[in-house]
């Protein structure tokens, strides 16, 4: 019999996860697979432990139990999960998170340090992300002098900054009124069907979900649903 | 951006408490190499004055660490002469004496006690008037620096034990303390301090077939260490190379060990400067670690961002240390209390000395904050505000 995480590029495999005060179960026996080139997003109400399943598909936290495969292989094998982040995933979180005395080409270079490029490399690379998300004019920029949408922008450019092949957003509109969501959803999903990119995507916004290839409903720390999208269509 | 911009940026973005920490810093720094300066210099011209007047051996009396304790019979300069290898043998008074100044108030003086013939005047160069002969009983000689300090030239008179001595030269001295001290006939000086027949110590130039000939040397300071005073056996002599009388004498080492206590009492409170500033620092930007954590930095590299920030902290405090260090050392020795002991600048040894200790309290300081945000977990990290 195949094991169920073959053939996928992400698989969750019954997670468990207590909050710190010891007594909230965050997860609680959480099962599913993500393919590559797929569109998911993670819905529930506040509390249901979305963000904590995200932490730790993302490999920014630990579980109690359970285990998490990334291209078949189990996350606990891996030596250097700061490597595996730098590689392999890219953060876009709700509150943009950016270095507030770093220029948005700057921050886009922050997770390039370790990776043996030039400085030269380093700008170019930061160069030609923020051409794609449309912010080559606000390069030169602290990020109190952009918009939050910009912010948005620079911050989903500097996920991109290792290609890697997933891509994990926590509430990535939740900060933005809704033009800016709009264009930052849009932005995500031109950014995962060009670039074939896996997208997995934490939200409330009904918007953002109805985007998706597949929705997963959580409650109580536990997957309620799996369900695909009438949007979209699977890309696998 | 090179690591090193991003670097000066978390330290430019919060100038004032920069400035503060490198303002703490260069006041540990600046005392420490001020101290250790001071020493330093203290040591180089006891050396100098023996080194450069070709002086091999300095014999004190067996037991006493310096000139200035000790005391032993004039006969056994004589007796020190006749031994093989000797070239020459001199004896002197080294005393700290106060002179009275015109005012009335006294001060401590570094007086010389020479015989006529001591080859010693030879590297005195004369500003004004002229050399002690023999005879010139009741008269003295003075340095540059105390004849400015009590604005004293050749004719005036000087008062030492409440005795008026007449000031017949003024000389300049490669020794710095020389040009602090007054230069007397032995005997005079042997009269003044109630030692007649008696010196402090004596210096010897041994005739040596070769400049680094040790051994000849040695073999002189042996046979020195076994003389005898006659009349009271049990004073002994104690004879040794320039070199070990440097490192041995009792006031040297005690100004070392004082320079090198207050200096650690400096450098510790630039540890705790250092500390608390960047665990300040960390702790303010424990969400920006967290995120750079997120984005794959590793351990080793917030380390680096953290102990990085910290050298460039230090190196900024120990340029401006020794800035200060120089200048507080030169305007010491414009100070009349100095009185000429010290001279100003400081050796390029101890600058090093200084800076080394400076960037390492810098890594100390900032060991414990760094590893500290090292270990976070990046969501602990990013949701701490």
């Amino acid at each position: 019999m195949t094991e169920p995480w073959v053939d996928t590029l992400l698989y969750a495999d019954g997670l468990h996860k207590l909050y710190p005060d010891g007594h909230v179960q965050a997860l609680n026996g959480v099962t599913f697979g993500v393919h590559a080139g797929e569109y998911v997003a993670i819905t529930g109400p506040s509390g249901c432990g979305k963000s904590t399943l995200l932490n730790v598909i993302g490999a920014l936290d630990r579980c109690d139990q359970g285990m998490v495969y990334f291209q078949s292989v189990p996350l606990s094998t891996y030596r250097d999960l700061a490597r595996f982040r730098s590689l392999q995933i890219g953060f876009v979180f709700q509150s943009f998170y950016l270095l507030p005395t770093l220029t948005s080409q700057e921050n886009v270079q922050v997770p390039m340090f370790g990776r043996g490029l030039d400085v030269r490399a380093r700008r170019r690379k930061a160069d030609e992300l923020l051409e794609q998300v449309g912010m080559t004019k606000r390069a030169r920029h602290l990020p109190v002098q952009l918009s939050v949408g910009e912010r948005q922008r620079v911050a989903v450019a500097r996920a991109l900054a290792n290609d890697p092949p997933l891509l994990l957003a926590d509430e990535p509109t939740g900060n933005l009124d809704t033009g800016n969501a709009a264009q930052i959803l849009d932005l995500l999903t031109t950014l995962q069907r060009d670039r074939g990119m896996t997208l997995v995507v934490v939200t409330h916004s009904p918007e953002v979900a109805a985007r998706a290839n597949r929705i997963i409903s959580m409650r109580d720390g536990k997957v309620i649903e799996s369900s695909d999208s009438a949007a979209m269509p699977a890309n696998r | 951006m090179y690591f090193i911009t991003f670097i000066l940026k978390n330290l430019t973005r919060r100038p004032v408490r920069t400035a503060l920490t490198i303002i703490g810093l260069t006041v540990a720094l600046g005392s420490t190499i001020a101290l250790l300066g001071i020493s330093d210099s203290v040591s180089h011209a006891v050396k100098t004055s023996f080194e450069r007047r070709g002086i091999d051996i300095i014999v004190t009396a067996a037991g006493k660490t310096d000139q200035l304790t000790s005391d032993f019979s004039e006969t056994l300069v004589e007796e020190a002469s006749k031994i093989p290898g000797v070239q020459d043998a001199e004896a002197a008074i080294v005393e700290l004496i106060e002179l009275t100044r015109d005012s009335g108030s006294s001060v401590p003086v570094l007086i010389q006690g020479w015989p006529a013939k001591s080859f010693g005047y030879e590297d005195l160069t004369l500003l004004s008037g002229r050399r002690l002969s023999a005879g010139d009983h009741g008269k003295a000689m003075l340095g540059t620096t105390l004849a400015e300090n009590l604005n004293k030239k050749v004719g005036d008179t000087i008062v030492i034990q409440g005795e008026r001595l007449e000031v017949v030269g003024i000389y300049k001295s490669f020794v710095v303390f020389e040009n602090g001290s007054a230069t007397l006939l032995l005997d005079d000086v042997q009269r003044m301090t109630g030692r007649v027949g008696r010196v402090t110590g004596f210096t010897i130039r041994v005739a040596k077939s070769s400049p680094d000939s040790i051994a000849e040397v040695e073999e002189v300071c042996k046979k020195i260490d076994a003389l005898r005073d006659p009349k009271d056996p049990s004073v002994g002599l104690n004879a040794q190379t320039t070199r070990t009388y440097i490192d041995t004498v009792a006031h040297l080492k005690m100004v070392r060990g004082m320079a090198w206590m207050v200096s650690m009492i400096a450098l510790m409170i630039g540890v705790f400067s250092m500390l608390n500033t960047m665990v300040m620092s960390v702790f303010e930007r424990t969400q920006e670690i967290g995120i750079l954590r997120a984005v794959g930095w590793s351990r080793g590299r917030i380390v680096s961002m953290i102990l990085g920030e910290a050298v460039f902290l230090g190196l900024a405090a120990a340029a401006l240390g020794t800035v200060g260090a120089i200048a507080v050392t030169y305007l010491l020795t414009l100070s009349p209390k100095v009185n000429g002991f010290i001279e100003g600048g400081v050796a390029p040894v101890v600058i090093a000395q200084g800076v080394g200790l400076t960037v390492l309290i810098a890594l100390v300081g900032s060991a414990y904050p760094a590893f500290r945000a090292a270990k976070l977990l990046p969501t602990e990290a990013i949701r701490h505000d």
